[in-house]
């Protein structure tokens, strides 16, 4: 719009100069001066114009510019704000949205807020609900606790009672264990000794040979048996003879090796098993060792104990290839030893093996003789050495054997005595003898005494003296009529035992003699003691009391104290008129052996007794 | 120098000769706090009942070499047992008295283990002496 202003304007001033041009023309110098003058003004006033004009279109350019920057603007600014608008429109809208939403929300709100009521009413109760249930909890929580102590305690107890329980369990099944390993030992060990048993030995000996047997080598068995230790252990009591049988076991651990075995038979017998020998003189060696240990005295209880052994000594694999043999062979070595004088040793034989099987054969037969009635008894008789009557006899059983003939006490008395025999065949002489006397009574024969031969096992016998009374009314034998005949050892063994059973056979009527008299061991203050009535000087004093001084002193001695005792002395053993003559001299009593007769039959006896006729007296 | 290190490749035989080999000077009272701190432990398991007995019979088996352990009090209270253990081990040296505890702590322990297993058994030892009770780590592996 400008520009036209400007364009007018020019175009006002073109239309006036023409005229002004043409004025010039006719006027001029000074009119013409003056109009160009005029017109030169004016169109330096003009120019002046058009350049302010221009100045102005320019700044009205400018200001269009400006106010095109300003439209430009102020379209950008309504377009702004037509935005703006629009989204003050949309904000307006979002906003009525907004507030629809609010209004909802609002609403929803207040539903939300009722129902939030709700729930915290709920809640409340909830609340409550579970205070209540927490009280419970708690409640339960406290009961829990405590039963939880209730049973932790209870736990304790339950392990204290399964530990007790099972401690006691291991202590039991130890004392059982215990129980077993002392049965085993028991039965493999002698109770007194603790040394191995016969059943121990047994096993180790048929271990021990068959070793022998894989390996070539010999080995040696031993059977050891103290001598007259029954003396020991009747006289000092079995307390004694016990420890002195520990003492001897325990000398002869200490001469043994480790590998060998040394067991207890039982009583008094010991076995020996040396495992492994080079030499049969090894075995002799360790006998010899042995025998000199045992013979050391022992020390028992104040008493000063000696004994011996005899040992039998056998010899795998000369003597036997098993354990039975070799401990029977021993066994036989062994009363060889005995009977070769006691305390020492020997080597088994194979003729040891006869006289073995011949005792063997003996005892065999011994078991069934009372039955088939095969013993007999003989009497000897007993003379006054002054009248020459018969004032008693002696009953000396006779063994009638239907193969081997009559055979003496001597031959098998012992074997009696070991087979435990003694006791019946005792009780038989006895009731014989007791009949005898009174048939001899009933035939009115001399008033004599019949005196009857009394064992050490008879004497100890718990029934002895009950079967002596039974035996006296059985016969109806008075008892001054019967006479019984015992050992001073036999008294010795146990002298405060003996004293009262010779004194119950005292108080009887019985009377006592004391047989083998001067060959044992008396005390003379028990013999003082003791209701003896006769003493037997003993045959091996007689013998030779002719010829040995010694002898006669003490027959001498014997009689003198038989006198001063105030006891009958006789002799044994009276052979010849110049031993009768001699104990004549000395003031004896009475006198017995073969000068006067020797053991005869009951009839040869009683035709002497009807006779009263003795051959020494007739010459 | 008290030695009574005994050679075993238990753990726990390692554990109760570490401990008493620790113990040169007043043997007996290391060695009743010994006993007191497992009889805590293991009083809460098997009770004092149960520990009793236990002790008792270690007591007994242990007698057979060291006759000198003598139990005065029988069923008393574990205090009595442990006053009269004392007395016994103050009136011997202290290497019997070391090589006696150890021995009673090893048949004790070793009944224990028989009736409750190593593992726990080795276990209450720990807890009872804590780092008192450690071994070499190597020796660990012997009882897995």
């Amino acid at each position: 719009m400008n520009r036209n202003d400007n364009d007018d304007t020019s175009n006002a001033s073109d239309s006036g100069q023409p005229g002004v041009t043409s004025q010039h023309k006719d006027s001029l110098p000074e009119n013409y001066k003056k109009y160009i003058k005029r017109r030169e003004s004016t169109v330096i006033a003009s120019e002046e114009a058009v350049i302010s004009r221009e100045k102005l279109a320019t700044a009205r350019e400018e200001a269009a510019h400006v106010r095109e920057n300003a439209a430009d603007l102020r379209e950008q600014t309504a377009t702004s704000r037509e935005e703006a608008a629009h989204q003050r429109e949309t904000k307006a809208a979002s906003r009525e949205n907004a507030a629809h939403l609010r209004e909802g929300n609002a609403s929803s709100r207040e539903d939300a807020a009722h129902l939030r009521e709700g729930d915290a009413n709920s809640r409340e109760e909830a609340a409550n609900q579970r205070e209540g249930e927490a009280s419970s909890m708690i409640y339960e929580a406290e009961t829990i606790q405590a039963a939880s102590d209730d049973h932790v305690t209870m736990l304790q107890q339950a392990n204290a009672h399964l530990v007790i329980a099972t401690i006691e369990a291991q202590k039991l099944a130890e004392q059982v264990q215990m129980a077993k390993d002392q049965l085993d030992h028991l039965a493999h060990h002698d109770a007194l000794t603790d040394l191995p048993n016969r059943m121990l030995l047994q096993d180790r000996l048929k271990q021990a040979i068959e070793l022998a047997r894989r390996q070539g080598r010999q080995l040696a068995v031993m059977f050891m048996d103290l001598d007259r230790f029954k003396h020991i252990n009747d006289s000092l009591g079995h307390p004694v003879g016990d420890q002195l049988l520990q003492s001897v076991a325990q000398r002869l651990l200490a001469c043994v090796r480790h590998s060998d075995t040394i067991s207890r038979q039982g009583g008094d017998e010991f076995v020996l098993l040396l495992s492994f020998i080079e030499h049969a003189e090894d075995a002799a060696l360790s006998a010899q060792k042995m025998l000199a240990s045992i013979s050391q005295p022992h020390h028992i209880e104040g008493h000063e104990l000696h004994i011996n052994v005899s040992i039998g000594i056998s010899i795998y694999p000369d003597d036997g290839r098993d354990a039975e043999t070799l401990i029977k062979c021993a066994d036989t070595a062994m009363y060889h030893a005995k009977e070769s004088g006691r305390n020492n040793y020997k080597f088994f034989e194979q003729g040891m093996n006869d006289r073995a099987v011949q005792r063997q054969s003996i005892e065999a037969d011994l078991r069934g003789a009372l039955e088939r009635q095969e013993f007999v008894l003989y009497y000897q008789p007993k003379i006054n050495l002054h009248s020459g009557a018969i004032v008693g006899v002696e009953a000396l059983i006779r063994w009638r054997h239907p193969e081997r003939g009559l055979i003496l006490p001597t031959q098998f008395v012992s074997i009696a005595e070991d087979c435990g025999l003694i006791l019946p065949i005792g009780r038989w002489v006895l009731r014989e003898a007791c009949l005898q006397a009174r048939i001899w009574q009933q035939a009115e024969l001399p008033q004599i005494t019949v005196a009857v031969n009394t064992s050490a096992l008879e004497f100890r016998d718990k029934d002895f003296l009950a079967n002596i009374r039974a035996t006296l009314v059985e016969t109806c034998l008075e008892p001054i009529h019967l006479e019984l005949e015992l050992t001073e050892s036999l008294l010795m063994q146990d002298a405060e035992s003996s004293d009262s059973v010779l004194h119950a056979l005292s108080d009887m009527g019985i009377k006592l003699a004391i047989d083998d008299f001067g060959t044992g061991y008396s005390s003379l203050s028990y013999l003082r003691q003791f209701p003896i009535d006769t003493l037997k000087i003993d045959q091996s004093f007689v013998n030779d009391m002719t010829s040995n001084a010694d002898d006669a002193t003490i027959v001498s001695a014997v009689i003198s104290m038989g006198k001063s005792l105030n006891k009958q002395v006789i002799a044994e053993g009276v052979e010849t008129s110049e031993q009768s003559a001699f104990l004549l001299a000395l003031h004896c009593d009475e006198g017995q052996g073969c000068y006067f007769g020797c053991a005869m039959t009951a009839e040869a006896l009683t035709s002497l007794l009807k006779t009263g006729v003795l051959l020494s007296f007739t010459d | 120098m008290v030695f009574c290190m005994e050679k075993s490749d238990l753990l726990r035989h390692q554990i109760i000769n570490n401990l008493m080999a620790q113990r040169t000077e007043k043997v007996a009272d290391a060695a009743i706090i010994i006993w007191e701190q497992m009889a805590t432990q293991i009083i809460l398991i098997i009770g004092q009942g149960g520990f009793n007995s236990l002790y008792e019979r270690s007591l007994f088996l242990t007698q057979s070499t060291f006759p000198w352990l003598s139990a005065n009090s029988t069923a008393s209270p574990t205090g009595q047992w442990f006053a009269d253990l004392k007395k016994c081990f103050e009136g011997q040296s202290p290497a019997q008295a070391c090589e006696a505890n150890s021995l009673l702590l090893i048949t004790f322990t070793d009944i224990l283990a028989s009736l409750i297993g190593e593992q726990l058994t080795t276990s209450i030892l720990r807890s009872s002496w804590g780092n008192s009770a450690l071994v070499g780590p190597g020796k660990e592996f012997k009882n897995e």
